[in-house]
């Protein structure tokens, strides 16, 4: 399909006032286990060619058909769409033309199924060993190749590997269950395998859930909240990250995710304690986020959306930031070639400070430290929300005391940002699945912060 | 592409062979705020090639034969060297043959995508301060080999979902997903029925936690029994991650409960008559009275669990089709005049477990969350979270609707056909 880019280009672009024509090709390989089976192991190429038309409204169109005849109809169809009354307003860009692709020090090219099969088989030894019954572990890795022009003279190819490891478990002693995940995302090669240190997190992970079903919950009531890395990136992600997507900001994804409750002339509104940062950053290196150019070719940099406790800024693409007469700040990305772009996070994080986390501990006398999270959710305008502690314990005095048992915290974007009064030093990330857009779209990033301490929260 | 040029390319170097071939053209118009934001047009196909030799598996998937000579290669290659897959038995082995499936598409197919929408807007947002949704029209072929079967069948269907926010934002959402003719009026009626909905909103306030009793709509019922089902697939039994786990027999819901998953229903967008292993599709109770009745099966897990296959292969994990909850006989008006104090919830999202062995969720109810006090409605909420267990919320049915609809939103809620349902002390929680 590669071939026809230029001449869907060439044609697309006598039929709009602004064209792009992209392909896309993404190889990938997974391995399914379900309780020490192997249950799929498969290869995908899923490929194609994108057109993207902006008359009067946008259009869009994706077709794998290697038929000129069948792109030029595609095509044709999507100029008589794009002449619909609607809302055509892209930012002004300056064309890139540039060309970028993420090394591998272990390629994925030479990662044989058996290296595959043998890495998973190891991994649920252990797990088994650890009495796990419950466990699904799938690994997966992609090679994204793109070609993306446009109209204005973008032209942009790049080459990014990926690599993603999940792990659903569950622990059942006596009649009480508990469930968790380990979710690890990388751009690049296989060398992510020395970098995420598996065997560590699974037998980490089976310790925490083996102490929780056997521990109590803790009586309601307000305690101060030491959160970990892992809290600070979902709250990052679902309370920060989210509400400042612009094109929910404007309404786009109303009839389905939802809005926000930030307004577009907002910024500089407080919405947290004034030693809150929080960062969007798709430039991390080997971060399961990272680009160099967004879909629509703009650069990739760091963006602060939160600073200072004030809203700062907002995460945009060309069809948003064009309806707020601003520039972009390159977020837009698909999840397949086959989608439109949307305004999408990379790698949404707490900016960290000064304290190591025992400084973060000593001065609580009643609280807890939450480290790992299971069932949460967050309302529509991405205000309301829950986070259930899956690793937690109890402080008094300073001093970490017993496992307690899913722990709940229910508070207000607002309320959770306000209640920070301390930040850690440290920094970690984990990887997950964004999911946004109809149909929905899933995209790999990476959340993440230093431990952090809140006051006085309500807890059951 | 061509599903038999593939099957040759493969078959003689496996034992069994099955290959799906699905043909989509799909259309999309997506607007928000009274104005159109984007048309999506899908123009593609994907055949999904499943491949069984020695006892080991491989899937490959592609969408241009032209991949077909890079991919093929690699797979035999990869599949004399895996481990055996013990979940595998065999595709399907009888020779079967299929219903026909009953098209009644013809209007449905002349609707224009644009021109619905915008009429729908046009009539919507002289009374509301902004709407927004998504038409679908969707059309799909698709076809399966194996050494035993083939088949080609056809889905057509138009969705399309509504949100309409009224002066003081407060939101409603409908939704319809349908097949069929018979309900072009019912699909040609939702600004009407939209602008019934948010004429309900008043007295916008904060939610209040506790435990109440709660009519679901059919669009947010749906998306409970959603969450379940796909629970029921042999698979997630296998997993352990499932609430259906040790529960066959088991009573978990009221005796007035019935779940089915229903392909035989053609009316709706995801019927079928043929699975991917070339099975014959069937009605499946999966709760049956309130009982768990059945798990979902393919041609190998059917062996394991010596039962038939019910037609749900998924090849690697059964799934269900669309479901069908058996309507009750109250009328809906009835059960809203009849509530002394309780909620009547529209629609959910963001369902989350932190039990799956037990159906402990959380999820946050929009677009329509009403006390009702002496049946009436006197106030629309906002800030709520349903805490509770999907086991006790089905043991705690106290009524259903006759009237059903037919919903499919986002990822939320699959094609379901579903009654209203009263759940009797549901608990409510809040952010504090």
């Amino acid at each position: 399909m590669e071939e026809f880019v230029e001449r869907a280009l060439d044609y697309a672009s006598k039929k709009a006032t602004y064209a792009e024509a992209r392909y896309c090709s993404s190889q990938r390989n997974v391995v399914l286990m379900k309780n020490g089976t192997i249950s799929a192991t498969g290869y995908s190429v899923d490929s194609g060619l994108a057109i993207r038309l902006l008359n009067r409204s946008i259009a869009f169109s994706s077709v794998n058909v290697p038929d000129w005849g069948v792109i030029r109809e595609e095509i044709d169809k999507a100029a008589k769409a794009s002449e619909m009354i609607g809302r055509n307003k892209f930012s002004s860009e300056v064309p890139v033309k540039d060309s970028w692709k993420v090394d591998q020090k272990k390629k994925i090219e030479d990662f044989s199924f058996e290296d595959r099969v043998q890495k998973m088989r190891e991994l649920d030894d252990l797990l088994a060993g650890e009495k796990i019954s419950m466990r699904i572990l799938s690994l997966n890795d992609n090679i994204e190749e793109e070609y993306n022009t446009s109209s204005e003279g973008m032209s942009l190819r790049s080459r990014l590997p990926k690599i993603s490891f999940f792990a659903m478990i569950g622990f059942m002693e006596n009649g009480s269950f508990e469930q968790g995940t380990v979710e690890v995302g990388y751009s690049g090669g296989y060398e992510a395998l020395d970098v995420w240190k598996l065997e560590q997190r699974l037998k980490h992970e089976s310790d925490v859930l083996k102490n929780a079903a056997r521990a109590k919950k803790l009586s309601d009531g307000k305690y101060d909240l030491v959160a970990g890395p892992e809290i600070s990136g979902i709250v990052a992600h679902e309370s920060c990250g989210h509400p400042t997507e612009l094109d929910r900001i404007l309404g786009r994804e109303m009839a389905q995710a939802g809005e926000s409750f930030i307004k577009k002339n907002n910024r500089g509104m407080r919405v947290g304690s004034d030693i809150v940062n929080l960062v969007d950053d798709p430039t991390l290196d080997h971060s399961f986020g990272f680009y160099r150019y967004d879909r629509d070719g703009v650069r990739a940099k760091k963006r602060y959306l939160y600073k200072n406790g004030l809203i700062n800024d907002f995460l945009s693409n060309r069809e948003s930031a064009g309806r707020m007469e601003e520039k972009s700040n390159g977020a837009s990305r698909s999840s397949e070639w086959d989608k439109e772009p949307l305004v999408r996070m990379s790698t949404t994080y707490i900016e960290p400070k000064d304290h190591n986390f025992e400084e973060l501990i000593e001065s609580v006398k009643e609280g807890i430290y939450m480290k790992s999270f299971t069932e949460w959710n967050i309302d529509d305008i991405r205000f309301n929300e829950k986070y259930v502690g899956r690793e937690a314990y109890h402080i008094q005095n300073g001093v970490i005391k017993e496992t307690i048992r899913r722990p709940v915290i229910e508070t207000t974007t607002i309320n959770f940002y306000s209640s920070i009064d301390a930040i850690g030093k440290d920094l970690e990330f984990s990887a997950g699945t964004c999911g946004k857009g109809d149909p929905m779209q899933g995209v790999d990033v990476w959340m993440g912060g230093p431990h952090i301490r809140l006051r006085d929260l309500n807890v059951r | 592409m061509e599903i038999e040029t593939i099957y040759k390319r493969v078959e003689r170097n496996v034992d069994q062979a099955a290959v799906k071939l699905i043909r989509s053209k799909i259309t999309q118009i997506r607007f928000s705020n009274n104005s159109i934001d984007i048309s999506n047009e899908w123009n593609e196909e994907l055949a999904s090639v499943f491949l069984a030799k020695n006892g080991r598996t491989f899937i490959f998937e592609l969408k241009n034969e032209k991949d077909l000579e890079k991919i093929v290669p690699v797979s035999i290659s990869a599949i004399d060297k895996l481990e055996k897959n013990d979940d595998f038995v065999s595709l399907n082995d009888k020779k079967n043959t299929y219903r026909k499936k009953r098209m009644r598409d013809e209007k449905l197919r002349e609707i224009g995508g644009h021109e619905f929408v915008n009429s729908f807007i046009d009539e919507v947002k002289p009374f509301v301060k902004r709407v927004g949704g998504v038409f679908y029209k969707k059309e799909i072929e698709d076809s399966i080999l194996t050494p035993f079967n083939s088949g080609t069948q056809k889905q057509f269907g138009v969705e399309f979902v509504s949100r309409a926010f009224d002066e003081n934002d407060y939101p409603v959402q409908l939704s319809i997903a349908t097949s069929t003719d018979e309900e072009l009026p019912e699909l040609l009626k939702q600004g009407e029925e939209v602008l019934d909905l948010a004429k309900k909103i008043r007295n916008v306030k904060e939610g209040v936690e506790g435990k109440y009793n709660v009519i679901f709509s059919p669009l947010c019922f749906a998306s409970l029994v959603s969450y379940t089902i796909p629970m029921a697939s042999a698979f997630q039994i296998d997993s352990g991650m499932s609430m259906f786990t040790n529960r066959m027999g088991e009573r978990i819901g009221k005796s007035s409960f019935t779940v089915y998953d229903d392909p035989s229903d053609d009316s709706m967008f995801n019927s079928g008559a043929f699975d991917d292993e070339g099975s014959p599709t069937k009605k499946t109770p999966v709760i049956e009275k309130g009982v768990v009745k059945n798990f979902l099966h393919n041609f190998s897990t059917a062996k394991k669990y010596e039962v038939e296959t019910t037609g749900n292969a998924g090849i690697v994990s059964p799934s269900p089709w669309q479901l069908s909850v058996e309507p009750g006989n109250e009328e809906v008006e009835d059960m809203i005049s009849s509530m002394r104090k309780g909620l009547f919830i529209n629609n959910t999202w963001y369902t989350r477990f932190q039990d799956y062995r037990e159906g402990v969720l959380s999820t946050i109810p929009r677009d329509g969350i009403f006390l009702i006090e002496n049946g009436e409605i006197k106030e629309s909420w906002g800030g709520i979270r349903i805490s509770d267990s999907l086991l006790n919320m089905y043991k705690n049915i106290e009524g259903l609707s006759r009237e059903t609809k037919k919903v499919k939103w986002w990822d939320e809620t699959m094609h379901t056909k579903s009654p209203f349902v009263e759940v009797g002390d549901v608990n409510i929680s809040r952010s504090k």
